[in-house]
């Protein structure tokens, strides 16, 4: 009786006479398969906007990344690639039923219990940062805005504060005002969606719902100043692009009076309910030393009991001026990090209201010239996005394109600790705790 | 605009830091060279009156002369930002050491940074490419990767200034459009 | 007379005793209906509407039955068409969509699915988590060079007849990435494509509408799946 056990190999797959001829061996390499393509054309001389497909130009000549890869580069890779008794791999991804995007994990996995994790990423990657340096400073808001879709006027804020701080402009009050109760309502949209696809990747079909009703209805309300239901590309060097305006207060208004309801209503269904506190509570628990050591902020790092929030750690707009508080929790697993974004939901709308109070009159927009130009130089900026700190570094050459355009992404520091994290757990806490993470592969890939 | 931090960095790093301490609104940066980049980044850490735990980002750059490497702290005893250059690697062989002894997070910004310019950060246990596929052999960011249809290189040399040609129309090595390996 | 009523004179084995069929038509073989009694024992008389409660399995009579929806058909009972037309109709109402999305695309896509605008009216809410039990591929998103190939691999597992809907700039034409060194430029490069979407992102409305373009063309047979081919579908001289 053989008691060493062949990984993911059944003894039937063998002798089956109708298997397929190029079967591909468990466990083994996949037998290369050209795709069927049309068209090929000589390689290496076609440009991009050729309507001939190039399937092996613009793909690859594998489809997909082989498991393990071939040949093994890196010392990471050996460790993990290599299988002990009892071991399996189970890749997850890049499509996988979890709504947070298109992450690949290979995972390792001995019975139920994971003992290491290999996050692929990069199936999203659009080469945005290319993209903004041969692209006007206009041009470049508009193209950070996919990044984290869920947030995109975060997105916009550091790469527009720093391009201020490279032309010199001061930003009239009341512009800073609305930039900070656009961002703080999106917030809550981000974090309700969070809530919303907290539960889904665990199995609860009915939090989506309410999230995507709350949702809705702050995107129409952010539709109706900025234009767009999404991708708003409305924050602009020295302002915003458009003022309050009638549809936008009643609007917001009304929704002031239900605001968080949904919140709630998801509250209700989850706090309490057991299975969801089974699977959350002490699970993917990161530590203080940890989280500092590995780059993690935003909520995140406030639930392992490191009060560090961009908003008041380094105030930029008009946060000094506005009362809030910063929740910490204390024991750094999921469920903590769950309740810290419900209570960071209460704490926007506590700066919504304030907001709303304390609007000063006055221009939107700082007077610029039509083609910027900024100084030589460099900037850094951060703030703090519903993921984490969002960081934009800017260097100018003198000219109208940006010379540089990096953005730290918060979410990709967050999968970064998925490897520290994961393993020790069983399989069904993947999702508990990567989705707790709430990466969005939009930034990550960037 | 932190002056203390000035003091501060300039009693602490002394000799390790090429020219001034430089300050403008609220950042503060410094400049390194790549050698000196570790010591520099655990005096920054451990040092109790600046400690400058918090990696907010490690980002390449590729000025076309030089590479460099720029890292962004955070710190509870300074109101600024601190900036960190390590400047003057060389583009044909860029190397730089790791900044993951300290920050195990850096991990995978070291990767990217590799993935995009090619730097080789020396104790990286996992340099591999993170954003492009594995078999990819380009590094996209570099400044002689030139995107498809930049306006640059049209015929017409184009009107306004961001489509002038900032780099020579045919660069030395041939037809940026094919792939071909990083020089070894 | 209603059809399924027991013609007299069978015996217990179902032997059929009815009167003999003109010559040259086969004999129809009556199984007698011994299986099966209705809870309701007037639902399969003669009984008039007015007398029976169940109105559905009795004989129409004049009046409102006949204005009802049902009434069309008389007491034909069956709907005289094709089985095709059939087909396609179950299959434009019942597109169930493969959850493919990528980027920010696929937020619209879920909003267009989620309690606002709700593409459950129309038969499309069960997103399938596997390629094997799904329709459409609705491609929701930037397609990169490295997520092009899983892509396809989900295109390919996808069981016949299937359809794609190319949702929002980035699928279509490669949109605000076109300069992009590692974005596909428009999913029609890799595989075929039946509805185009534009948009950043389109909005629900936009997607329902292209969705029930869909339901149109499956109707139609148009673009029917075994005629499609992969590349820029613009006509030439264009």
């Amino acid at each position: 009786m053989p008691t060493r056990r062949q990984p993911a190999q059944s003894a039937t797959t063998n002798a089956d006479p109708k298997a397929a001829p190029n079967a591909r061996a468990a466990g083994g390499r996949r037998a290369s398969a050209k795709p069927d393509v049309r068209g090929v054309g000589p390689r290496g001389r076609i440009s991009a906007d050729d309507p001939r497909v190039t399937l092996e130009q613009e793909i690859g000549s594998d489809l997909y990344e082989p498991i393990p890869p071939f040949p093994i580069k890196t010392e990471r890779e050996g460790e993990f690639y290599s299988l002990r008794d009892g071991e399996i791999f189970l890749n997850i991804g890049p499509h996988h039923p979890a709504t947070h995007g298109v992450l690949r994990l290979v995972l390792k996995l001995s019975g139920e219990q994971i003992v290491d994790v290999d996050p692929v990423i990069g199936y999203l990657h659009r080469g945005v940062e290319k993209i903004c340096e041969n692209s006007d400073y206009y041009h470049v808001i508009d193209q950070v805005d996919p990044l984290e879709y869920l947030s995109s006027l975060f997105q916009e804020w550091p790469a527009v504060m720093a391009f201020e701080k490279l032309m010199d402009v001061e930003v009239p009050r009341r512009a800073e005002y609305i930039r900070v109760l656009t961002g703080e309502l999106l917030r809550i949209s981000s974090h309700t969606l969070y809530m919303g696809f907290m539960a889904l990747d665990l199995g609860g079909l009915t939090p989506i719902l309410y999230s995507f009703i709350e949702r809705d209805e702050i995107v129409e309300m952010l539709a109706s100043i900025t234009g767009a239901r999404m991708l708003f590309n409305y924050y602009r060097i020295g302002g915003v692009n458009g003022d309050l305006n009638h549809e936008f207060m009643s609007r917001l208004g009304d929704w002031m009076s239900r605001a968080g309801k949904q919140a709630e209503a998801i509250t209700a269904l989850l706090n309490e309910n057991e299975i969801f506190l089974r699977r959350m509570r002490d699970v993917g628990t990161m530590d203080r030393a940890t989280a500092l050591r590995y780059g993690v902020t935003g909520a995140n790092i406030r639930a392992c009991g490191v009060p560090f929030d961009l908003r008041r750690a380094h105030p930029y707009s008009v946060y000094p001026e506005i009362d809030f508080n910063i929740p910490t929790r204390e024991e750094g697993d999921s469920l903590a990090r769950y309740l810290m974004r419900v209570d960071e939901i209460k704490e926007s709308i506590r700066i919504i209201d304030q907001c709303l109070h304390q609007m000063p009159d006055g221009p939107i927009m700082a007077k610029l010239p039509r083609l910027l130009r900024p100084r030589p130089g460099r900037a850094w900026a951060a703030v703090e996005a519903p993921r984490g700190s969002l960081g934009v570094y800017a260097m100018s050459d003198g000219t109208d394109q940006p010379f540089r355009f990096r953005i730290h992404d918060p979410s990709f520091m967050h999968l970064g600790v998925v490897p520290h994290m994961l393993p020790g757990n069983l399989l069904a806490d993947t999702m508990a705790i990567v989705s707790s993470l709430d990466p969005v592969m939009g930034g990550v890939d960037r | 605009m932190d002056r203390t931090l000035k003091n501060r960095l300039e009693v602490r790093l002394a000799g390790l830091t090429r020219g001034p301490v430089r300050q403008r609104y609220d950042e503060t940066e410094i400049r390194v060279s790549p050698g000196d980049a570790p010591k520099v980044l655990t005096i920054l850490h451990d040092s109790i009156d600046l400690r400058f735990e918090i990696l907010a980002d490690l980002a390449g750059v590729d000025t076309g002369a030089e590479m460099q490497v720029v890292y962004h702290l955070w710190s509870p005893a300074s109101d600024d930002w601190l900036r960190v250059v390590a400047e003057g690697i060389s583009r044909d062989d860029p190397r730089a050491p790791s900044a993951t002894f300290l920050w195990p997070g850096a991990e995978w910004l070291e990767r990217e940074a590799y993935d995009m310019f090619g730097i080789v950060f020396e104790g990286n246990r996992d340099l591999r490419r993170i954003l492009m596929p594995a078999d990819y052999l380009s590094f996209p960011l570099r400044k002689d990767f030139l995107l498809g249809d930049d306006a640059s290189r049209t015929p017409g040399a184009g009107v306004r200034h961001s489509e002038r040609a900032q780099v020579p129309a045919t660069p030395a090595g041939g037809d940026p459009a094919v792939r071909r390996a990083p020089a070894s | 007379m209603a059809v399924n009523q027991r013609p007299a004179g069978r015996t217990a084995r179902g032997k059929e005793l009815a009167p003999a069929a003109p010559a040259g038509l086969a004999k129809p073989i009556v199984v007698p209906n011994t299986l099966w009694t209705p809870a309701d024992p007037r639902a399969r008389s003669a009984i008039a509407p007015s007398q029976a409660d169940n109105t559905h399995l009795g004989p129409l009579g004049d009046g409102d039955a006949l204005r009802a929806d049902d009434g069309r058909w008389g007491r034909l009972q069956v709907i005289p068409t094709n089985a095709d037309y059939v087909l396609e109709l179950i299959r434009a109402n019942s597109l169930w969509p493969l959850l493919s999305g990528l980027a920010c695309c696929a937020f619209e896509m879920m909003s267009a699915a989620t309690s606002k605008n709700d593409m459950d009216r129309w038969g499309m809410f069960p997103f399938r988590a596997s390629p094997r039990q799904s329709d459409v591929l609705i491609v929701a998103g930037t397609l990169t060079t490295k997520m092009a190939g899983p892509l396809l691999r989900l295109w390919e597992q996808m069981p016949e007849p299937k359809w794609c809907v190319a949702m929002g700039d980035c699928t279509v034409s490669g949109g605000r990435y076109k300069r992009s060194y590692s974005v596909v430029q428009g999913i029609d490069r890799v595989m075929p494509v039946d509805v185009y979407v534009p948009g950043c992102p389109p909005r629900p409305e936009g997607l329902i509408y292209g969705m029930l373009q869909l339901g149109q063309l499956v109707k139609d047979r148009r673009g029917h799946w075994t005629e499609r081919s992969i590349g820029p579908t613009a006509p030439k001289g264009i």
